[in-house]
């Protein structure tokens, strides 16, 4: 049964540097430290990225001398196109897609945030997807 | 660090929000104050089935009820609505400024890369740069 996560949480970004340039980043962990997990009060202090399908990563960013631990799998990596990994932070397990497509010398990227995959199940219970409740909900909010 | 307590009644909200029916009970609960057989009324399920809904949407402080006599009122909490979306706020937003830090790291790439072609196409500052 495919279960519909609950929450997509979508953000687009344009890029003035091509796609490879921008896919490649989130890969190199001189380059994925400094945006990816980092807080500005922040120190990071272990950056491991296992860039193959099934590989996973680890950022661990010390805040206060407490570490919080980025950690996750990768899913899919089809260079420059997507990516896909999961991404626990304690008990949670969400998958973030990235998608990159190009446009003009630079490239869109658009980022997929599927929060909470305990949630999926109740998901699965409703027709409506998420974002539209959540976005309705939002606009209703202001 | 992350607060067990609201993940929690995150959670619940958005379990509560997961269904139709708990929703259109809401939206009549959005108008004012009804009675658990005046919110029954519109669906073809029993009261117990709507008690349930009703269950769930209490755990959820979605809906808040009070007795007024024999009876019970119920009236609608905005509360947790505003809490689930500030979450997926936050998160929009965290982000939003983690890609808006890569754009400008590959700015600082390209500043750094069209700096220097001009010096290598000047050979003087090429071999300037050669003779340190």
């Amino acid at each position: 049964m495919t279960v519909e996560p609950p929450i997509h949480l979508r953000v687009t970004r344009r890029f003035s540097a091509s796609p490879e340039r921008v896919f490649d980043a989130f890969l190199d962990p001189a380059k994925a430290r400094q945006f990816m997990f980092a807080t500005a009060s922040g120190q990071m202090v272990r950056v491991e990225i296992d860039a193959r399908v099934g590989g996973s990563y680890n950022f661990t960013d010390r805040r206060d001398g407490e570490d919080a631990e980025h950690t996750g799998e990768y899913l899919e990596i089809d260079r420059p196109r997507r990516l896909m990994f999961t991404l626990r932070q304690g008990s949670d397990v969400s998958r973030v897609i990235i998608e990159i497509v190009p446009l003009g010398t630079g490239c869109e990227l658009t980022l997929t945030h599927e929060i909470n995959a305990e949630w999926a199940e109740y998901a699965g219970r409703t027709k409506e997807g998420w974002t539209g409740i959540l976005d309705g909900l939002a606009a209703t909010l202001g | 660090m992350r607060d067990i307590a609201s993940q929690r009644s995150l959670d619940h909200t958005l379990i509560a929000l997961a269904d139709p029916t708990r929703r259109a009970i809401l939206q009549r609960l959005s108008e004012g104050e009804a009675r658990v057989t005046e919110l029954a009324q519109p669906f073809a399920m029993s009261l117990n089935a709507v008690s349930k809904h009703i269950r769930i949407l209490e755990r959820a402080r979605l809906v808040r009820r009070r007795r007024a006599g024999r009876e019970h009122r119920l009236s609608f909490n905005q509360g947790p609505l505003d809490a689930a979306a500030a979450w997926i706020e936050a998160r929009r937003a965290l982000w939003t400024a983690r890609l808006d830090a890569l754009d400008a790291l590959l700015c600082a790439e390209d500043c750094a890369a069209s700096t220097a072609p001009d010096k290598v196409s000047t050979g003087q500052t090429k071999k300037k740069g050669r003779s340190r």
